[in-house]
């Protein structure tokens, strides 16, 4: 046996291997069949419940419990992570494609554009549809043509026509950067489990949302404009009160008939906030578990202990779990109805690795929308070196702005777009003539990040959805019943023809071909590569090619054994043989596979990965595995028969 | 079990037999092409495909007289897997001018119903839009949610709190599932896939597919330039040109014949016959290294007797192989759904080729070419 030993490591690592890989996947299908049933049986009960809720509530209802039992475990959620991936064809989803219309940015771009600027504006559209030109050169080609110079619509009068162009495409560069940003955020809010959004050329977005169902909500998602707003940050006192009145209704502390009094919130007391210190000494005695069942509030959304703020740190994990208590009837009524909590858009990481939001409380009412704002530069600050990002506004919000600032000295105001909060700067004074100022941030990434959002509130970023492509769950259900159905199908007839036809020999192929379906599925799950519809059918494409290099192998064996060599040699020969035309047949069928990879977009892309991985495990099952098999077998004198 | 055994067939002496099979083939396919041309999916050629599933089985001759009358002219509307499934699909990118006043109309009535009377004015619309203006913002919130819930696409025209203005998107598979869900109203559907592509992509989309499958027979040809001479390689890739080609004219000449099959050619299709190249080189491969292989033992053999030893000594390799890709597709082409089957029917026909060809087109050119220029032919 010395003389396989390399060789049965090897094989049985590759197993192993494969099956270490796989194992969260088939982890991830059983609880997601726990998760589904439970949720079923919630659904029910909700609905005898409370018959009153329309679909829309009870689906948010019971997502957010979905995610409950999601974090509650966090084995489901890295096993979810580690299992392979579907496509969107086989789970459900939309993808949707974006481009930038540049024609309409140019249009709200244009300073009093007139008759002669639409005309050319059109003809530039029409070209640019036919040419692979930008509709920038188009209408600086265009406008030269006509004598014209660019500065009549865009930039200042002194500029060249050049440095407008330049201008202007960066501007149109700048608007996919903030129709990105804009619709990340939404997405992020949206609660898509494994979006992704990723720009493709320099003007399109591709937006892939898994599972979503409801897809007239997720276009509107992605097309509208941004709300960007700025809104008054209430002072630690006041939020600190707030909390701790919810904090001790979830605690049960208060009964009903005392709440009464709580409601006309909106007014601290000295008398609240000194009690609130008391307990907090208090606090520091109990144990964890006796603190989260007095402080079921404190406990998720952690306060700074020197209380310099009444900022909560909120996990990312329990995130929903805080919504949950939030939305409960009884602690709204002690929310004051003029104000609401609001997160952070970016987590970021703490001391022990965990995600953090921060959760602000702010007034429902705006001071100011987006619609003021002219600019906003990020730069560094030349004095301080610090990153910094410098905003106008017009005179309209300009003077709405120093009347704002005026009387919220030393308050923040968040700067929010589209429901959550980017920034929370402390105001130092007064800010006439409309120019601010905004610092603190980490580095010049943030700042850049505080730009795009500050614009996206004003700047348009026209989007066209130019391809669409969305598939109901029924449906992806049914494509993967139908695909495994075909796989094991095909499996089974292929492995039977080959025991029928080569006896012994076919036995140990049908074996091989096993192992080349566990190699195939372990290295998508391994590279965290996504299984499609066209993938699966790689793999069943797969199982019929895969005995090739078998059948070529069996064939020569059976020529040599007709020579009269003794089955040890014939083995030998036959495996030489075979060899070459195995590699260039192989060889050839990998590169239509690398080209179809290079060609094609998802589904098409987990064909050719499949048919791919596919050729390098069939060659490793025949050429090895079944190699070892047949060896063995001749070592230990047992009739190694081919056919 | 071993078939073939001892095969010597004189597969050269047949050629003549073959090139007039496959010019009988080829010239189908060509006249099929000229007159019934190809039939190409959205993909390729832009436009909207929605599949619908009904809650009962409904006939698909009153889908497609509902859907007739819309305005949209010609609208393609077959069956999708079993009795309640239905695929509509038309090539329009936008609503045509003429059915622009229904489309109004269907709204004005949606708002009429809500809020009769109120005040309202069109401010813009655009080819796949309408733009409202009420008098508050309240206005417009309550009529953009009603509107959404009644299956229009609306939407306010910016996030702003005072915003007065309410856009009505109205793509075409907007508009078919309207009528629809107007027309059907005691059988509900839901919408199993939907696709709409823009006539760009369709465009960039064909560049890509016809480069694929240029660059993948380059690739070929170098390759076994390299391993084989020249010649080898050059009658490889005319095999496969031959049974892309003929691929291709059975499409075209199949296309609606065969009741449940879908034969549009889109990016599924295109990845079919890529696999088919590479299925076909491979086979074509075998013979040829055998081919080799015996040219270096057996030196003086006359090429006409070597080449069909050749191919007999592969040709049990050849069927069987086949047949296992055959049973596979075969079961996926049965069992493996409505969105596979062309796929699937694409390799059935094209592995039957490509194994045709290695043997009757890559082999007789080699050995044509080789009795034409008297020349010795070595690797």
């Amino acid at each position: 046996m010395r003389e396989f030993r390399f060789r049965l490591i090897l094989i049985i690592a590759a197993i192993v291997l494969s099956i270490y890989l796989l194992y969260p996947t088939y982890v991830d299908y059983q609880n997601s069949s726990e998760i589904k049933q439970a949720l079923e049986l919630k659904k029910d009960q909700i609905l005898r419940d409370n018959p009153e809720l329309n679909k829309s509530q009870v689906d948010r209802i019971l997502r957010i419990m979905e995610d409950s039992i999601l974090t509650s475990s966090p084995d489901i959620v890295k096993n979810r992570e580690k299992r392979v991936k579907l496509g969107l064809d086989l789970q459900g989803g939309m993808r949707i494609v974006l481009e930038v219309n540049t024609g309409k940015l140019m249009q709200k771009l244009a300073k009093n554009p007139d008759e002669a600027f639409n005309e050319v504006l059109a003809e530039a559209e029409k070209e640019a549809n036919e040419t692979d030109e930008s509709v920038v050169d188009i209408i600086g080609r265009k406008f030269s043509e006509r004598g014209i110079r660019l500065s009549r619509y865009y930039g200042t009068i002194r500029q060249e026509d050049d440095e407008i162009i330049g201008e202007l495409k960066e501007d149109a560069e700048d608007a996919v950067t903030r129709a990105m940003e804009i619709i990340r955020n939404r997405v992020d809010q949206y609660g898509v489990s494994e979006p992704s959004i990723q720009r493709q050329g320099s003007r399109r977005i591709i937006v892939e949302l898994p599972g979503v169902a409801r897809e007239e909500e997720a276009k509107q998602l992605l097309q509208g404009t941004a709300l960007l707003e700025f809104r008054i940050v209430r002072d630690p006192e006041f939020t600190f009160n707030v909390m701790q009145k919810i904090d001790e209704i979830l605690a049960g502390k208060i009964i009903d008939s005392t709440m009464t009094d709580t409601t006309g919130l909106g007014n601290e007391t000295a008398d609240t906030s000194l009690t609130s210190e008391d307990t907090l000494n208090q606090e520091e005695e109990l144990t964890e578990e006796e603190f989260r069942e007095q402080h079921p509030f404190f406990s998720i959304a952690l306060l700074d202990p020197q209380g310099r703020s009444a900022d909560a740190y909120v996990k990312a994990d329990e995130r929903n779990k805080l919504d949950m208590m939030l939305n409960r009837p009884e602690v709204q009524k002690v929310i004051p109805n003029n104000v609401e909590f609001i997160y952070s858009a970016k987590s970021f990481t703490g001391n022990e690795g965990e995600e953090f939001y921060l959760m602000y409380m702010v007034n429902k009412e705006p001071e100011l929308t987006g619609g003021v704002i002219t600019d906003a530069v990020a730069t560094i600050n030349p004095t301080s070196s610090a990153p910094i990002v410098n905003m106008t506004m017009n005179s309209e919000g300009a003077t709405e702005w120093a009347r704002i600032t005026g009387a919220n000295v030393d308050k923040r105001i968040a700067i929010m777009l589209d429901g959550v909060i980017f920034s929370a700067p402390v105001v130092r004074g007064k800010i006439p003539g409309g120019r601010s100022q905004i610092e603190g941030m980490a580095d010049l990434n943030e700042a850049k990040l505080l730009e795009i959002v500050l614009k996206a509130g004003a700047l348009p970023a026209p989007v066209d959805i130019i391809e669409e492509r969305t598939v109901g769950p029924s449906l992806g259900e049914d494509s993967i019943n139908q695909g495994l159905l075909s796989v094991i199908l095909g499996y089974a007839l292929v492995a039977v023809f080959m025991i029928f036809y080569y006896r012994k020999a076919g036995t140990i192929a049908a074996a091989a071909l096993t192992f080349t379906i566990l190699f195939i599925l372990g290295v998508l799950a391994g590279f965290n590569a996504t299984l499609t519809l066209p993938g699966i059918a790689g793999i069943i494409l797969t199982i019929g090619m895969a005995v090739d290099a078998n059948v070529l192998i069996f064939e020569r064996i059976r020529e040599e054994i007709s020579t009269g060599k003794t089955i040890k040699a014939s083995i030998d020969s036959g495996y030489s043989r075979a060899l070459s035309a195995i590699v260039d047949s192989n060889i050839t069928t990998f590169f239509t596979g690398i080209i179809l990879y290079q060609f094609g977009t998802g589904p098409i892309q987990g064909f050719a990965l499949t048919l791919m991985i596919g050729i390098g495990a069939s060659l490793f099952s025949a050429l090895i595995i079944a190699r070892v098999i047949f060896d063995i077998m001749v070592a230990k004198n047992l009739p190694a028969t081919v056919g | 079990m071993r078939i073939f055994e001892n095969l010597n067939f004189d597969f050269l002496g047949k050629r003549k037999f073959a090139y007039a099979i496959s010019g009988v083939l080829f010239m189908i396919g060509v006249i099929s092409v000229v007159t019934r041309g190809f039939h190409f999916g959205i993909d390729f050629k832009g436009g909207s495909e929605i599949v619908l599933q009904f809650e009962k089985p409904v006939e698909i001759s009153n889908v497609r007289s509902y859907v007739d009358n819309i305005g949209l002219g010609y609208v393609e509307v077959k069956t999708f897997g079993g009795e309640t499934g239905v695929m509509i699909r038309t090539d329009q990118q936008v609503i045509p001018t003429a059915v622009y006043p229904q489309v109004v109309d269907a709204i004005e009535r949606e708002i009429e119903n809500v809020m009769p009377g109120v005040p309202r004015q069109i401010i813009d619309s655009t080819a796949s839009s309408v733009t409202y203006a009420f008098q508050n913002p309240d206005t417009t919130n309550i009529l953009v949610d009603a509107l959404f819930s009644a299956g229009f696409q609306s939407g306010k025209i910016s996030e702003e709190p005072d915003n007065t203005q309410m856009i009505v998107s109205v793509g075409i598979s907007d508009w078919i599932k309207e009528n629809l869900r107007e027309k059907i109203s005691d059988n509900s559907f839901t919408v199993l896939k939907e696709d709409i592509v823009g006539p760009k992509i369709g465009d960039e989309l064909k560049q890509d597919a016809v480069l694929a499958i240029f660059f993948a027979l380059i690739a070929i040809l170098i390759y076994l330039g390299f391993r084989f001479k020249f010649i080898f390689a050059f009658g490889a890739v005319a095999a496969l040109f031959h049974d892309v080609l003929i691929t291709l004219g059975l499409f075209s000449v199949l296309y609606g014949l065969i009741p449940g099959l879908n034969l549009d050619i889109d990016i599924t299709i295109v990845a079919a016959f890529l696999t088919l190249i590479g299925y076909s080189i491979n086979d074509t491969v075998i013979v040829f290294d055998r081919i080799r292989e015996n040219l270096k033992i057996h030196k003086t053999r006359p090429l006409f007797d070597l080449m069909n030893t050749s191919i007999s000594q592969t040709m049990s390799r050849t069927v069987l192989t086949g047949g296992t890709t055959l049973i596979t597709v075969l079961v996926l082409l049965i069992f493996g759904g409505e969105v596979l089957r062309g796929f699937a029917f694409t390799l059935f026909f094209g592995i039957i080729i490509g194994t045709y060809s290695s043997i009757f087109a890559a082999s007789t050119l080699v050995y044509e070419y080789a009795t034409k220029y008297k020349k010795k032919v070595e690797f």
